[in-house]
C-alpha cells in the first residue's frame, strides 16, 4: 500500500519535468540558505553538425520568485487550534526553574511574615534573599517594553505593486510587460533562444536584460514548465508555426536591487496573476508556481 | 456384504496403525540425520518449517562503525548530499527535518542516514553599563539535524529545493552540502592518548 501511494503523490510534481543532461551549479542565496558550491565549469554545448530546423521558435522565460519573509497569520480555525494546543501543553507541562523559584520565594515570604519566625532555622540563609524571582520578572518586563518590533504589514507598501517588499507573508512573482508580436503583454520575462547556448543561459539572459538588476539563484537546469503558442493560421508559414516558451525557476537573492523608475515590472501574488496574464498562458504558469 | 465390511475395516485401520507407529517412533517435525522419513509415508514432510524462515546471517561481533561509501556525483544526479537543519527551537528543527525525511520517502529519494549533530550551547553575557562585570543574560542552544540522501536526480533537485524553501519554518536555517570524509570524521571524538602513542611511534 505504501508503494502506490508514494507514486501517486509524486506524479503531480513529475508532470512538468524534463531531463536535461547538464550539471547544476548553485550559489549562496537569499535568507541564510547555502547550497553546495560545486565549482565545475559549465560544459560547452557539443557542436551538432546538422540540426533539423524546427518550425517552432524557442524562447526561455524566468519565473523569479521572492520567497515569503514572515510567516502568514493562520485562518481563525488555525488560530483557535493553536491556542488550544498551547493551553493543553501548558497544562500538561512541568514547572520550570524560574517558576519553582517564584514558588519558593512566595513560600519563604509567607513564613517570614508569620508570627513565630526564627531566622536561624532558615536553610540556605542569605543566598536567595538578595534577588527575588519577582525582581527578575520586573526587569524582563521592562526590557520587553523597550523592544519595538517592526510592523508586520504596512498598508502603503502592500499597495505598491512595483515594490519587492510588499506582502511579506506571500510568495511574489515578477511580471514584465514585453512586446510580443504587435502588442504589449504582461508575462514572465522571456527572450529568444540563440544557437550555441543552453536554455538556462537564455533564461539568465532574460533576467539580465531587465532594466532593474536582480541577483537570483536558478534552481537547477531543468525547466519547470512549458507553454506552446501556435500562430494564427493567417500568419503561419512553413518555417514558423509558433513559439514554445520554457520556464525556469529562480529565487531572488538580494532584497534591494537598484530601482529603475518607470520600469514595466510588477511583483504579484499568485492570486493576482489572473488579472494580468492571458488565460491559456495563466493555465500553464499556474501549475508550477507552488504557493498557498 | 460382510466380506466387504471386513475389507473396509482393514483399509481404515492400516494407515491409522501406521500413524500410531510413526508417532511413537519419531514425533512429527524431528527427523534426525539418521532416521530419514520414508518418502512414500503419508506423513512425509509434515512438520517441516525451518525452510520457510528467512535465512539470517550469523550474528557477528560488532565491528567499528564503517563509513557508508560516499557516492560521487554523475552528470545527471548529485552524489551523497547532506541537508542540515539548524536552529534554536528544537521542536521546529525536529519537525522540519522529519518533514524533509518524509518528503524524500514520498519522492523516491533514497535516504542514507538521518542523524543529529551535538547541540552547541551559547551563553550570552551582558556587560553592565557601570562596570566591567559580565552577567549571564541568556543561554541559547543550537540544535542540528542532518538528513543524508544517497543521490538526487538533477531534474528533481529544482523541485525539491523549491518545496524545501517554501516550507522552511521561521528561525530555522537550511544548508545543503555534499558529504565529505572530513564531515564524517568530525562526528567522532578524538582520542588524545591514541594520538599521543601514534606520535611517539612515528617519532
Amino acid at each position: 500500500m505504501a508503494a502506490p501511494c508514494r507514486r501517486m503523490a509524486s506524479r503531480p510534481l513529475f508532470q512538468f519535468l524534463t531531463c536535461f543532461s547538464r550539471t547544476a551549479v548553485g550559489n549562496t542565496g537569499f535568507r541564510q540558505f547555502s547550497t553546495a558550491s560545486v565549482c565545475r565549469a559549465t560544459l560547452q554545448v557539443k557542436n551538432v553538425t546538422e540540426r533539423a530546423s524546427s518550425p517552432w521558435t524557442l524562447m526561455a522565460a524566468v519565473c523569479l520568485q521572492r520567497l515569503p519573509v514572515i510567516t502568514a497569520d493562520g485562518s481563525p480555525i488555525e488560530q483557535e487550534f493553536k491556542n488550544m494546543l498551547l493551553q493543553m501543553e501548558m497544562e500538561k507541562s512541568v514547572m520550570s526553574d524560574h517558576e519553582l523559584r517564584l514558588l519558593d520565594d512566595a513560600e519563604r515570604l509567607r513564613r517570614k511574615q508569620s508570627a513565630d519566625y526564627d531566622s536561624d532555622e532558615e536553610e540556605d540563609h542569605g543566598k536567595q534573599d538578595i534577588l527575588l524571582g519577582q525582581d527578575l520578572e520586573d526587569a524582563w518586563e521592562q526590557k520587553l517594553h523597550r523592544f519595538q518590533p517592526a510592523p508586520r504589514a504596512r498598508a502603503d507598501v502592500d499597495e505598491d505593486l512595483t515594490s519587492a517588499q510588499r506582502c511579506l507573508a506571500d510568495l511574489l512573482v515578477l511580471l514584465a510587460e514585453q512586446q510580443v508580436g504587435d502588442e504589449k503583454l504582461w508575462l514572465l520575462p522571456q527572450t529568444q533562444w540563440q544557437e550555441g547556448e543552453t536554455l538556462r543561459q537564455t533564461a539568465e539572459r532574460a533576467l539580465a536584460s531587465l532594466p532593474a538588476g536582480f541577483k537570483a539563484t536558478f534552481l537547477g537546469n531543468a525547466p519547470c514548465g512549458v507553454y506552446k503558442y501556435k500562430l494564427p493560421k493567417a500568419v503561419r508559414t512553413e518555417s514558423s508555426v509558433g513559439t514554445k516558451v520554457f520556464f525556469f525557476k529562480a529565487i531572488l537573492s538580494d532584497s534591494a536591487p537598484p530601482k529603475a523608475p518607470n520600469a514595466p515590472l510588477l511583483w504579484v501574488k499568485k492570486s493576482e496573476l489572473q488579472q494580468y496574464l492571458k488565460p491559456a498562458y495563466m493555465m500553464k504558469v499556474d501549475r508550477f508556481i507552488l504557493a498557498v | 456384504m460382510s466380506f466387504y465390511l471386513v475389507q473396509l475395516q482393514m483399509s481404515v485401520t492400516r494407515p491409522a496403525l501406521a500413524l500410531l507407529r510413526n508417532m511413537f517412533i519419531c514425533p512429527p517435525g524431528t527427523a534426525s540425520a539418521n532416521e530419514r522419513q520414508y518418502r512414500s509415508m503419508p506423513t512425509h514432510r509434515i512438520g517441516r518449517w525451518k525452510y520457510l524462515v528467512p535465512k539470517q546471517a550469523p550474528k557477528k561481533k560488532k565491528d567499528r562503525h564503517k563509513m557508508k561509501p560516499i557516492i560521487p556525483a554523475t552528470n545527471r544526479a548529485y552524489g551523497t548530499l547532506n541537508v542540515t537543519v539548524s536552529g534554536y527551537d528544537m521542536t521546529m528543527v525536529e519537525h522540519y527535518s522529519q518533514y524533509i525525511h518524509n518528503l524524500c520517502n514520498r519522492l523516491g529519494v533514497q535516504v542514507a542516514e538521518s542523524f543529529a549533530l551535538p547541540t552547541k550551547t551559547t551563553e550570552v553575557m551582558l556587560v553592565h553599563e557601570q562596570g566591567t562585570k559580565m552577567e549571564a543574560d541568556a543561554v541559547l542552544k543550537t540544535h542540528q539535524r542532518v538528513v543524508q540522501m544517497s543521490s538526487l536526480n538533477a531534474a528533481l533537485s529544482s523541485v525539491f529545493m523549491d518545496v524545501l524553501l517554501k516550507n522552511q519554518p521561521e528561525g530555522v536555517q537550511l544548508s545543503v552540502k555534499e558529504q565529505t570524509e572530513a564531515d564524517y570524521r568530525a562526528r567522532f571524538k578524538e582520542r588524545p592518548e591514541l594520538l599521543g602513542l601514534m606520535a611517539q611511534i612515528n617519532k
